[in-house]
Parts: structure tokens; C-alpha cells; sequence
């Protein structure tokens, strides 16, 4: 893609005072990034001294990865189509109800991958209360559809998430131009918006793309076999961790492959997109759009949202009917709502600096600073679990077992998503901002909180939110890391669903939702002002 | 970001409330046994003893994995386990128990050297639905039979199956397990993750048949469905009916040996072999108490003698197989 006429190259910080006020910035970039390296790179390590020994044969690993390529491909396409569909309606047009679908369609995220495919289980096949309600077998949709499904379906909301505040600062005068020169909608979305979207798109399309990869619960439920599902039934199948852990190391490259890939298709020239708060016209959908554009966040909110919590309503009550006791998880919730909380504001604290040394700030290792954020969020989280939990018993032995051990992980796993939307907020803004304070004599502290601050705001506030969820539906890690008997709301679910015990399993995701739908709220209430 | 210094500070005294730093405090169990199963009893040993208990959960195999990695610096106390294969991989790390509890369980259902013990006990069996019109297996070969094709629930992948698995080469070898694996495989198996969803699955009608462990029915009963599915006790005397033994161990390093032993003592009195018979469906292991209603008595059972100490062994190996079959 080249530059376009929207677009206005940013030019090298050459000025002597302009790279001392980046070596903070690097200096801090190191830190953060340091805990997220640890796990990537002690499991190349060991791979590196130890070799690759696997007792799955290699025709069925090339059989399980390429299963795994073509569901991530197939999913992060879907999400990302999806999910900008539901961006554009909701913020662009005229769809009757908008600002409840804005809400309705970021909703999904907060059903664990697990949960959904459960409650879709529970849904479909003979005796599926989806089926009962239709009084026609829906069968249930198991292997690469269901997974393909689930995941796109319950992923979507990251790119509407994404895209939303990517689309509202796009300036409008080029599309009224073009729309004045008699192009039509479609195609000004096609050629004008789409690749003003470009890269919020890259963003969501990482953020899905490497959760699929790693994704365990869904694939698991609806039995479709990926690597990391059976990096898992390693785990758990064998004392001996050392063939799971190689298996990882695999995974991590095929992240780092399309990482490399992403960057040589993205465009060489930095570029910041000119934002503007200028009021924009909606499109009217008239007729046939109307109806096509209500039937389509319909279905969706009906898979994503009404299904699942419909299930877990049904066995709820079936359950207390049945005499079964809930379960009481206050400490649960309050142990959940802290480390998520801790791990959020954390998060977005660490992004900052990386956020800026890859976008205002470019050196020769703003590269390798955004791989270091990727490469772990792509590992299966049991992996980076057993990897921290090795490093910690020998290097830092007081922190193993501690909150303070398990947030950092968290903090190190889902950084990736607050970097990747805090990079967002920042090429939407000038840098010239920041050398203009600091030009003016301004003190580093002050042109941080006084500039970089609240022009990144946007970004981390939306990243804050996806690493909150993302920490309140966390599992694999947790088990590892965690305190003893510092369970969590998602332990809970694990363990009830584990041995069958449905009711106290549904309660537990209700909560989980419940709690989860907050930060959520916050989050799309800035969008719903206008 | 101002903003977010309060909730950092509600968050940070929130946590520091569920900080549990306590030196030399709580008998600390690590259980691969889940918390919905056992957390009520062992509040009932906390009420009666007085002695505070922290507790580990998460799977069996991996908390094994964990004391191994731990060592000597290890915090646990007791490992309460799911099956002979976990236990017996960390047995060198765990003390030989004494006479007096060793005694009170039927020896093939405790550790060669006495270092764990069976706490109750669980039947593999055969999940069918009601309405199916196949023949059932009169031994485990039968479930590999073509006319089972496309309708047996397995949970290949699954600690259950994999110590299953584990006894069959025990008991038949590696080559013969393989083959058996292979026909599985070949069979158009349906996969799951875990046992539960096989049963309903069975219930359901979705399948007509499974290999799980005896009690998810009786689970899936208590929730107000399982009406459409029974057990089936496979009645050749092979693995099919292996009777596993959850159990429990002492870690030789435990600051608080004798805390640790009157937790096993206590998993092993009529209270605690009464709650696994009616709480978890499970059979008891003591003499005395009598398995849940409707279930056949253990030595009814046409169950396989296995040397279960030697299972630890072949767990590895069991998982390759079942890798090398194509199931994982």
C-alpha cells in the first residue's frame, strides 16, 4: 500500500535532545519487555540444547499444523469481516437500534472460549435445547466447522473493538468526495475506508490470528485437532514435559513467521492518519439493506450472546430443580476482579513505552520490541505457565506461588493487546506534539502526563479492557502460578465442568459474565455518546 | 491513566487480603483430585481436627510434574491423587506409610512399598444408551468391533484413559496395546476431551456407547438427566473393568508429618469412605462401608489383578501409543 494523500510521513527524531528523551523511552521498553522474554527464550533454550523429541509421529504433526494454519487463517478472516461489518453498521449507518448493537456486538468477549463451545454443545444435537426450541435435531457442529465457528464468532468482537474507534477518527472529507464524484458506497468503503482501516485491521487480524493458535478450550470441546491441543494432552498425559515444551517452540515460530510476514506487506514509510472530530453523515439503509443489515446483528447476537446464556440459564434451573446447590463464590469473584484489575492497569502501564518506541519513536530494535510483545501471547498459556514456573523454582524462589509472580505472567502473556491498540491511538497523533512541549522547555514528566498521556488515552484505556477479560477468562497459567487456594472464577468453571457438575459450573459463568460485562460497558459507553 | 491509581490501590489491598504468607502454617495438599469432589471433606477433617488446610488443585499428572520440579523445596505436605500412575511417579519423594493405615485397604490397592494407599475406588466401564441395538462387549477387544463403528465416546487424551491405557500394557504389552489402539483408531472412535461430555453425549443418544469411569452417571443423574444411559460392566475379566484407585501420599520433606498422617488416616475413616460412597459414587476401599445403591459389589467385579505400582512406569509410554495410534 502507498501512501496515499491522507497520510503524512513522519520523520526521523534527529535532534540531539530528541534521542536522549528516546533513551528513556528504550531504557523503560527494556524493562517491560524483559518478563515477556523470559518464557519465549528459555524455551528456545532448551530446545536449542536438547533437541526436539516428540512421541507424536511427524506425518501427524504436519497434519496437526496445518490444521492449526488453516483454522487460524480461516478464523482470523472471518473475525476480522465480522467484526468490522458489525463496526461499520453500528458507528456508520443508520441501523435502527445502533448504539444497542454497539453493545451487543463487543458483548461475546466476555464467554470464555470454552464456555462457548460447551453452551454450543449444549445447544445442538439430540436433546440440545436449541434443537428443542425448533423441534428439529440441530446437529452439533464438531471439528474444523465448529471451531472455525465458535472462535470467529466469539473472537469477532476484538476486531469490532478495534475497528470502532479507527473508524470514527477516519476524516470524512476524502469519502464525501468520492461519494460526491458519484462513487458508490460500496465502493468507497472498499477503496477509501478499507485501507484507512489497514492498520487497526493488522492489529485485530494479529490479536484474533495468535489467539486461535494458542486457543485450547475450544478446539479441545468441539474436537478439532490442533497442535496446541495436543501440546496440552502432553502436559497431561506425561511426567516428562520437555516434548510439550519443543512442541511450543514450534508454535512460537510459526507467530514469528507471520509476524515477519505482516511486516513485509506493511507499508515502509511510517504514517499517521489525520484524525478529526468533524461530524460525519450516516449512510441510510433503506429496504432490503435494512432488513439484510438487522437479520445479520440479529443472528449474531442470537449465536453469540442468546444461545450461550440461554444454556446456562436452562442448566442452572435444571439443576436447582434437581436439588443441586450452587456453589458460593464471593472469594472467587473479589480474587478474579483484583488480579484482572492489577493486571490491566499493569498492562497498559507497560505498553506505553513499547507502544512508542515502535511508532513516535522508531529505532533499529523497534522491530524486535514488537516481535518480544507477539512471540509470547502466541504460546499456549500451560506452556508459558510451565516455563515461568521452571525459571522461578530456580532463579527466583520466593516469588513462585505468588500473586505477584502470577500477575507479572499475565501482564507478559496479554501485553500484545494493549501495545497493539496504544500504537493504534498513537498514529492517529503527531509525535511533533511532543517535540513541541518538550521544545518548549517543558520536563519529560510534564510532556508525558501533559501530551503522550492523553493522546495514547484511547488506546489504553482499550487495552486495559481486552487484558482484564483476558485475565478473568485465563485458565492454564493460573493453575500453574497461582498461590495455593487462590482459586479463581475460571478455576472454578474448570473444575465443575471437569467432573460435571453443571449447575455450580453455570452459576460460576454467569458471575464471570456478569462481572466481566463492566469494564465492557465502560469501554463502549464513550462510543455511544454521539 | 491518573484515574487508575485508586482502583490500583482497591486492587493491591484486595490482594493483600487474600495473601496467605503464613511460615510453617497449614498442612498444605496438593490434589489432583477436584476441588467440587473432595473440598467439602476436607473441610469436614478441618472442623474435626482443628488443623488448617491449604489446598493445590489442578490435574493429577501435572501436579506430579510440579512436586518433581519442586524437589526438595517443595511447600506440600500430601499429594492426594486420581490415579496409581501420578502417585507412583513421585513416590520417591513420598515416606512409607505405617502399618496401622496399610492395613485397612486391600494391598493391590496400595503402593509395593507402602509409600501411597488407595483412598476409593473407580470401575472403568462400558456407557451405553438404552435404546441402543448393538450387542454390548463381552471384553474390551468387542469395543473395537466393526459393529461399534462410528459409536464408541472415547476421551483418548484424558488421565482416565491414559491410565487405562497404562494398565493394558501392563497387562497385554506394548505391541499387543498399539494394536489394540490401531482397531480403536480405525474404528471411527467419536474423541472428547473429558468423560463427562461422553456420558451425555450417550444420554443424549448422540452416541450409542463410551469408555468412561463408572460414576459420571451417577453424576449426570444428580443434575436431573441421565435417564437414557446405564453402566455396563464388562464381564471378561480384562482391563475393561480395572478397578483405579484414587489415593494419597505424605511428602517426606512435610514440615508436619503428623498433621499429614491424620489427613490420610482420616481419608480412610467410615466418615470420608461414606461421603465417596454417596457424595462421589465412588467405591470405598475400607472394609464396612458399602458402595452407592445399584452399583455391583467391587469384588463382583470381573476386575484384572494389575501391579499398580508398576503404572507410573508406562504412563509416558502409554501416551506415545496413544499418539502413535493417532488419537492425540
Amino acid at each position: 500500500m502507498t501512501a496515499g494523500p491522507i497520510t503524512t510521513p513522519i520523520e526521523k527524531d534527529a535532534s540531539p535532545q530528541g534521542r536522549r528523551s528516546n533513551r528513556g523511552w528504550w531504557i523503560a521498553t527494556a524493562v517491560v519487555l524483559l518478563p515477556a522474554l523470559i518464557p519465549p527464550i528459555s524455551l528456545a533454550w532448551q530446545v536449542v540444547t536438547q533437541g526436539i523429541e516428540t512421541p507424536i509421529p511427524l506425518g501427524r504433526l504436519i497434519e496437526l499444523f496445518l490444521g492449526t494454519l488453516a483454522l487460524t487463517v480461516a478464523v482470523t478472516i472471518t473475525a476480522l469481516g465480522i467484526g468490522t461489518a458489525t463496526a461499520w453498521l453500528t458507528n456508520r449507518s443508520n441501523v435502527p437500534g445502533r448504539r444497542l448493537w454497539m453493545i451487543l456486538a463487543a458483548l461475546p468477549l466476555v464467554i470464555p472460549s470454552y464456555m462457548a463451545a460447551l453452551t454450543i454443545i449444549g445447544a445442538t444435537g439430540p436433546g440440545g435445547l436449541l434443537s428443542i426450541w425448533l423441534g428439529v435435531e440441530i446437529p452439533t457442529p464438531y471439528g474444523f466447522v465448529g471451531a472455525w465457528l465458535a472462535l470467529s464468532v466469539f473472537l469477532a468482537p476484538m476486531a469490532h473493538l478495534i475497528v470502532t474507534p479507527a473508524l470514527r477518527l477516519i476524516d470524512p472529507a476524502t469519502e464525501e468526495a468520492a461519494m460526491g464524484l458519484g462513487a458508490s458506497s460500496v465502493k468507497v468503503f472498499f477503496t477509501i475506508t478499507l485501507v484507512q482501516l489497514r492498520p487497526a485491521l493488522v492489529s485485530a487480524g494479529l490479536m484474533v490470528g495468535l489467539y486461535t493458535i494458542s486457543d485450547f478450550g475450544a478446539v479441545s470441546l468441539l474436537r478439532f485437532d490442533t497442535f496446541t491441543r495436543a501440546i496440552f494432552t502432553l502436559y497431561a498425559g506425561q511426567i516428562d514435559r520437555r516434548p510439550a515444551a519443543a512442541l511450543s517452540v514450534v508454535l512460537m515460530l510459526l507467530a514469528l513467521v507471520i509476524l515477519f510476514l505482516e511486516r513485509r506487506t506493511r507499508s515502509r514509510a511510517g504514517y499517521h492518519l489525520k484524525s478529526t472530530s468533524r461530524r460525519r453523515k450516516r449512510i441510510r439503509l433503506t429496504g432490503w439493506n435494512k432488513t439484510w443489515a438487522l437479520t445479520f446483528l440479529g443472528s449474531l447476537v442470537f449465536i453469540a450472546l442468546i444461545v450461550p446464556i440461554s444454556v446456562l440459564v436452562f442448566w442452572l434451573i435444571r439443576g436447582v430443580s434437581a436439588g443441586q446447590d450452587l456453589g458460593m463464590f464471593w472469594d472467587e469473584i473479589g480474587r478474579s476482579l483484583s488480579v484482572s484489575i492489577i493486571a490491566a492497569v499493569a498492562a497498559a502501564a507497560a505498553s506505553l513505552p513499547i507502544a512508542m518506541v515502535t511508532t513516535w519513536k522508531r529505532g533499529r530494535f523497534s522491530n524486535a520490541a514488537e516481535t518480544g510483545t507477539w512471540a509470547i501471547y502466541a504460546l499456549p498459556h500451560i506452556t508459558v505457565g510451565v516455563a515461568v514456573v521452571a525459571f522461578a523454582l530456580q532463579w527466583i524462589r520466593p516469588l513462585y506461588q505468588t500473586v505477584a509472580l502470577l500477575v507479572l505472567t499475565y501482564v507478559a502473556m496479554f501485553m500484545a493487546q494493549s501495545v497493539a491498540t496504544t500504537q493504534d491511538s498513537l498514529r492517529r497523533a503527531s509525535s511533533d506534539l511532543e517535540d513541541a512541549s518538550r521544545g518548549m522547555g517543558r520536563g519529560p514528566w510534564q510532556t508525558l502526563r501533559r501530551i503522550t498521556v492523553p493522546l495514547a488515552r484511547p488506546g489504553l484505556l482499550a487495552g486495559s479492557a481486552l487484558v482484564f477479560l483476558s485475565v478473568m477468562k485465563e485458565l492454564p497459567a493460573t493453575l500453574l502460578l497461582r498461590p495455593n487456594g487462590f482459586e479463581t472464577l475460571a478455576i472454578r468453571i474448570w473444575s465443575s465442568t471437569g467432573e460435571g457438575f453443571y449447575t455450580r459450573a453455570s452459576a460460576a459463568s454467569l458471575a464471570l459474565l456478569a462481572v466481566s460485562i463492566v469494564p465492557l460497558l465502560a469501554l463502549t459507553y464513550r462510543d455511544l455518546s454521539d | 491513566m491518573k484515574r487508575s491509581f485508586p482502583l490500583l490501590a482497591i486492587a493491591a489491598l484486595a490482594i493483600a487480603g487474600c495473601g496467605s504468607e503464613d511460615a510453617g502454617g497449614p498442612l498444605i495438599i496438593y490434589s489432583g483430585r477436584s476441588e467440587e469432589l473432595v473440598q467439602p471433606l476436607i473441610d469436614t477433617f478441618s472442623e474435626e481436627t482443628g488443623i488448617e488446610v491449604e489446598v493445590r488443585y489442578a490435574g493429577s499428572t501435572e501436579l506430579a510434574a510440579t512436586l518433581l520440579q519442586e524437589g526438595d523445596s517443595t511447600d506440600a505436605d500430601v499429594f492426594f491423587a486420581q490415579d496409581p500412575a501420578s502417585l507412583g511417579s513421585v513416590a520417591e519423594l513420598m515416606t512409607e506409610l505405617s502399618e496401622d493405615i496399610l492395613t485397612q485397604v486391600d494391598s493391590k490397592f496400595a503402593d509395593r512399598d507402602g509409600r501411597w494407599v488407595g483412598t476409593s475406588g473407580r470401575v472403568r466401564t462400558f456407557i451405553y444408551n438404552t435404546d441402543t441395538t448393538i450387542e454390548l462387549p463381552q471384553n474390551i477387544d468387542d469395543t473395537t468391533d466393526v459393529r461399534w463403528a462410528g459409536q464408541v465416546g472415547v476421551a483418548p487424551t484424558n488421565g482416565s484413559f491414559l491410565a487405562f491405557v497404562s494398565a493394558m500394557i501392563l497387562e497385554r504389552g506394548e505391541d499387543a496395546t498399539l494394536e489394540w489402539l490401531k482397531a480403536l483408531a480405525a474404528n471411527d472412535p467419536q474423541e472428547y476431551p473429558k468423560n463427562s461430555p461422553i456420558v451425555a453425549a450417550a444420554d443424549t443418544g448422540e452416541i450409542d456407547g463410551g469408555l468412561v469411569n463408572h460414576y459420571y452417571l451417577f453424576r449426570l443423574r444428580a443434575e436431573g438427566e441421565g435417564n437414557n444411559s446405564e453402566n455396563w460392566f464388562i464381564p471378561a475379566g480384562d482391563v475393561g473393568s480395572l478397578v483405579m484407585p484414587a489415593g494419597v501420599g505424605i511428602i517426606s520433606e512435610s514440615d508436619q508429618p503428623e498433621a499429614a498422617t491424620r489427613f490420610v488416616e482420616f481419608l480412610l475413616s467410615t466418615t470420608a469412605q461414606e461421603y465417596f460412597a454417596a457424595e462421589t459414587f465412588e467405591y470405598p476401599l475400607v472394609d464396612g462401608v458399602e458402595p452407592a445403591d445399584g452399583l455391583p459389589g467391587i469384588d463382583d467385579l470381573a476386575s484384572p489383578d494389575i501391579d499398580l505400582s508398576g503404572l507410573a512406569n508406562v504412563l509416558d509410554d502409554a501416551t506415545r501409543l496413544v499418539a502413535e495410534a493417532g488419537l492425540v
